[in-house]
């Protein structure tokens, strides 16, 4: 077998053995506790990924996409709520049709937010999401304002319940990497590349930039309201500032960024630590007050010695304990793929 | 209907309470093109600092001012030689990132020190008002407007009318150029930074005594801040001010014209409406912001 | 690349393991009944965190002062109680964590409800799926009745759409001479006051009482002296308000400022946070206004006078202090205690089946569930009346005279 082939190889069942882990993860660890966090901790891991394709691949930061998660759990609670459909497996039957009504309104906030750019774009994305929550709350007809939104309530037992929940979560997450990886692999990726490098120059080169940037915001979104979709299946009732929260939106980008924004493991990496340390460092620690302030410690801590994200530093070190200290990352087409998928060192 | 000039009037009056909170935010934005997330944190932060000197010592608050500003000018230089200058690669990113997490962390703190119970300034004389027309404007909103008016305009004076001042607007328009030029921009970013917290520790004076506060309340002041400089044009401290107006009359003539809950969302729309036909927004400038 | 990818699986994995072993990975069934005599723990979700922390601290208070008051007569059929409290930071995420943790890790025997209808909702879909009761002393807005729970019971005398119920008959008893003609509504768009404001609306818009501002607004506003000013333009003789502690004492405050005085107003809470409230807006200011109430210090409901003095004893102040928080926390616990002597039992079918039927004695007085767990009683009106709230309608609660119209705000 070439050097090449083994290469791949080794990719294809390393990757493998991941999957089969997962799947098995309520196998070991049945108990509702573990299985509760692993629920969230998915959830994070597809949120992390969806969010990454918008902005680590074109650059522009998003803080907005829990407009996207709140909108997919209101589409599903309606739609199960006005067709009658009972608790059980049915509703997740429903999830990507949620998927297809957020990419609606994610085309409409795509059109309007991306006319503008960078630190505008980011703020544009925010007042979006204040103006869905507006609509989430006033709309009290349809959503049923400050009241909330009820589900279907299945009822399985508490040692199985969240089982089916883990499972919707992990294909969403395991879909989102492969859409990620495809893009990497794309024309249409190497194009977001360009954009995020330099959109300018993107564009006299000839990327349709406007297309390519609405088609991945619009990707993001839909990945992201699915995943919306089952969180409220699963916690089975929704309020419009507990789903469409901002401190959501922030979680996901910061996973993104701890693990490396633009790298395809990087999201995954940053949300297996972050959302676990979370709700552990809450329940222990939550009564004590100064868990944010921890928090806030460790975050600052990584951001100012790991600014690339922990999957590209840690990528580096290797490469160079391997290589020596004299060369950096340099030749080989398949490093020259990850140069490129991490954004560089720009000037400030 | 009385209703409608008297919420004019209230906006105006609470405009520039958040004009002033919007000016520190567009300030440090437009020297180092940073996006402070944490402004609105460092607002309840000021709130805290003058409720601690009230409760403790009983110093009015607009006194109190004579300590905490200076103290939060201080603390931002502080944090922007430790925190914000390390920053390398993508700079806009990175430090909403570290902002956001130094709000967390003073959110945390606060919430230690002074619990989440919600606090407001009281000043003894908070009940005292002013008759106009067929209503009555309390005094804390009068000298509150004041007290914007008065550090605005030093502000403007100092932007303008000293050395510092053309420094920070060199920095601004173009850090390179400014470089050659022979500005410290290291210096100049620093205390430029250190003059926005020192604002917003007045704007946390004025914020608390008309709102209650506790130490969540800098979500929701932050998402106002942010939308009232886009709407003025990132690095525009004009744009800060009329953006500051327009959100706090629009909400205050919908709140009565219409029902409060849709308030904010009319502003909103104003926002959307005219960042889709000038997305650099009223007073901005169009310079190329990718580098 | 081979290595780069191995470094990320790996620790892809490391990072997995770590973090499910932390968690801790016993298959667990859930907390079955106790040994008889073994101590005992009780599992509750607070908000010592986050927009609900200052009514948190207050339910931390009735359940210490009740367990500590349990133990002292032996505990809860002979087990001695101990309280768990986590934190959910008034979020529905944390609570759905924190009630699986407790019942499936830490095995509590019992839980007890969180703060608010927000949190109960979720809480209780969690909790009815193990078979656990869930006595809660403050979620009680209408979606909490109807998802078909059976094992969740509102420890209140009312569903809070009904808390008004008691001043509107107040209102519509007064002689026509006096009876007010016009009234101006406010509330926040939260499941606690809107329901009961709507409600007190339409009964008073049925007897004919002219509703000249009805407006709501959002929960998140901070300033509400805009809103002060609708109403107080508005100028009608009953003032009807669906707050909670800081807006309540921001009207008062917007009112004195404005030298409005309406013939009554009644908040749907504010008032009934004792010393708190009247520290803030100044004893003076506090004659007059209303509240509903279902429960007041002087009461003499079932082991009111213990709790009080065992309150004041342990936690200091004065009775008029005690927020009825407080005491709501205290009955749940009174209400568990007698359901397991009468079921003889602490295991948690028997519970629910004990308090679907009879009737309860706590300090809010008696109260009984129905299927839903909804109570069917009623609220009374409180009013303050020489720096004291007292109970002044209906006459079987009452131990003072309304005043009315009310008093004057201070200069």
């Amino acid at each position: 077998m070439t050097p090449a082939r083994r290469t791949s190889a080794l990719k294809g069942g390393a990757l493998l053995v991941v999957v089969v882990l997962a799947l098995l993860v309520p196998v070991f660890a049945a108990d509702p506790a573990t299985t509760n966090i692993a629920v969230f901790t998915t959830m994070y891991v597809g949120l992390a990924t969806a969010w990454n394709i918008m902005g680590g691949y074109t650059g522009y930061i998003s803080l907005g996409h829990a407009a996207f998660f709140g909108f997919g759990s209101y589409a599903l609670g309606l739609l199960l709520a006005h067709l009658g459909i009972a608790a059980g497996y049915t509703p997740f039957l429903f999830v990507p049709v949620a998927g297809i009504l957020t990419v609606v309104i994610a085309l409409a906030i795509g059109w309007i937010a991306l006319r503008t750019r960078a630190a505008t774009f980011v703020i544009v994305t925010i007042s979006c999401m204040f103006i869905l929550q507006l609509l989430a709350e006033n709309l009290v007809g349809l959503t049923g304002g400050g009241s909330g939104l009820s589900f279907p309530v299945p009822t399985w037992s508490g040692d199985f319940f969240n089982t089916p929940y883990y499972y919707a979560m992990l294909v969403l997450a395991l879909v989102g990497l492969a859409v990620s990886a495809g893009i990497r692999r794309s024309k249409f990726g190497l194009g977001l590349l360009a954009i995020r490098d330099d959109e300018d120059k993107a564009l006299a080169v000839g990327v349709p930039a406007r297309g390519f940037k609405l088609t991945a915001f619009v990707i993001s979104a839909a990945l992201v309201g699915m995943i919306g979709a089952v969180y409220g299946y699963y916690v089975t009732y929704i309020y419009p500032q507990f789903v469409i929260d901002p401190l959501v939106g922030l979680s996901m980008v910061l996973m993104v960024f701890l693990g490396g924004l633009g790298t395809l493991w990087g999201p995954v990496v940053g949300a297996l630590i972050l959302e676990p340390a979370q709700l552990w460092l809450s329940y222990n620690f939550g009564a004590s007050r100064l868990y944010l302030v921890f928090y806030a410690a460790v975050f600052l801590v990584v951001i100012l010695l790991l600014p690339r994200g922990i999957v590209p530093s840690v990528t580096d070190l290797v490469v160079r304990w391997r290589h020596g200290s004299a060369a950096g990352p340099a030749g080989g087409s398949s490093e020259t793929r990850e140069a490129l998928a991490a954004p560089g060192v720009r000037s400030p | 209907m009385t209703l409608v000039p008297q919420a004019i009037i209230l906006g105006i009056l609470t405009g520039g309470v958040y004009a002033l909170m919007a000016s520190g935010l567009t300030l440090i934005f437009g020297v180092m093109r940073i996006i402070n997330v944490g402004h609105g944190a460092l607002v309840i932060l000021g709130a805290y600092l003058s409720f601690a000197l009230l409760r403790s010592l009983h110093i009015d608050p607009f006194l109190s001012l004579v300590v905490t500003m200076p103290a939060m000018f201080v603390l931002g230089v502080v944090m922007q030689v430790v925190f914000v200058r390390p920053l390398k690669g993508d700079r806009e990113a990175l430090s909403v990132l570290v902002t956001y997490a130094l709000a967390l962390g003073i959110e945390g703190l606060l919430g230690f020190f002074f619990t989440n119970n919600y606090q407001q300034l009281n000043a003894w004389y908070e009940t005292a008002s002013i008759p106009l027309f067929n209503f009555r404007i309390a005094y804390v909103y009068v000298f509150g407007f004041a007290l914007c008016l008065a550090i605005l305009g030093g502000i403007f004076w100092m932007l303008y009318r000293t050395t510092f001042g053309r420094a920070i607007r060199a920095t601004m328009l173009n850090r390179t150029a400014a470089q050659l030029v022979g500005v410290d921009v290291d210096r100049v970013s620093a205390l430029a930074f250190g003059v926005g917290v020192a604002t917003a520790a007045a704007g946390g004076v004025v914020f608390g005594i008309t709102n209650v506060f506790n130490p969540g309340s800098h979500y929701d002041l932050i998402s106002r801040l942010l939308t009232i400089i886009v709407l003025g044009g990132l690095g525009s401290l004009r744009g800060a001010i009329v953006g500051a107006m327009v959100m706090l009359i629009s909400t205050d003539v919908t709140a009565v014209v219409i029902s409060p809950v849709w308030a904010s969302f009319v502003f909103f729309v104003i926002l959307i409406g005219v960042l889709v036909v000038r997305p650099q927004g009223l007073y901005g400038i169009t310079v190329r912001d990718r580098a | 690349m081979r290595r780069p990818v191995l470094t990320t699986v790996t620790s892809i994995l490391t990072v997995s393991a770590l973090g499910l072993t932390a968690c801790g990975s016993s298959s667990g069934g859930t907390g079955g009944t106790a040994q008889a005599g073994t101590p005992i723990t009780i599992g509750v979700s607070v908000s010592l965190t986050g927009d609900f922390s200052g009514d948190g601290k207050a339910l931390v208070q009735g359940y210490d002062l009740w367990a500590q008051d349990e133990n002292a007569k032996g505990g809860l059929l002979g087990h001695k109680v101990t309280m768990k409290y986590v934190d959910d930071a008034s979020s529905a995420q944390q609570v759905v964590t924190n009630y699986q943790n407790l019942i499936t890790q830490d095995k509590v025997a019992l839980v007890f409800g969180p703060f608010s209808s927000l949190l109960t909702i979720p809480a209780s879909t969690v909790t009815n799926r193990f078979g656990y009761a869930f006595p809660e002393p403050a979620g009680g807005g209408p979606s909490v009745f109807t998802r078909g729970i059976g094992s969740l019971f509102f420890v209140q005398p009312a569903a809070v759409e009904d808390n008004l119920v008691s001043f509107t008959q107040w209102v519509l008893s007064l002689p026509a001479s006096q009876r007010p003609a016009t009234a101006a509504y406010a509330t926040e768009d939260d499941p606690f006051t809107q329901p009961q404001v709507d409600r007190a609306r339409a009964l008073l818009e049925a007897a004919g009482v002219k509703t000249l501002s009805n407006k709501v607004y959002p929960a998140e506003a901070t300033d509400w002296t805009p809103l002060a000013q609708q109403v107080i333009a508005a100028n009608a003789d009953v003032v009807i308000l669906g707050t909670q502690e800081p807006d309540g004492v921001a009207f008062i405050k917007a009112f004195q400022q404005q030298h409005y005085n309406p013939k009554a107003l009644i908040e749907t809470a504010g008032p009934d946070q004792g010393a708190d409230f009247s520290g803030k807006v100044g004893v003076a200011n506090t004659a007059g206004v209303m509240v509903p109430a279902g429960w007041y210090a002087s009461a003499k409901s079932s082991g009111n006078a213990k709790f009080v003095s065992d309150f004041t004893a342990k936690y200091g102040g004065a009775p008029g202090d005690i927020s009825g928080d407080a005491a709501e926390a205290y009955s749940v616990g009174q209400v568990v205690d007698q359901a397991a002597t009468k079921a003889n039992s602490i295991a948690n079918s028997a519970l629910i089946t004990a308090l679907h039927n009879g009737t309860y004695q706590t300090v809010q007085g008696p109260m009984a569930f129905d299927a839903t767990g909804k109570p069917n009683g009623a609220t009374f009106l409180v009013q303050w009346q020489n720096g004291t709230p007292v109970p002044v309608y209906p006459a079987a609660a009452a131990i003072a005279q309304p005043v009315y119209p009310k008093p004057n705000f201070g200069p």
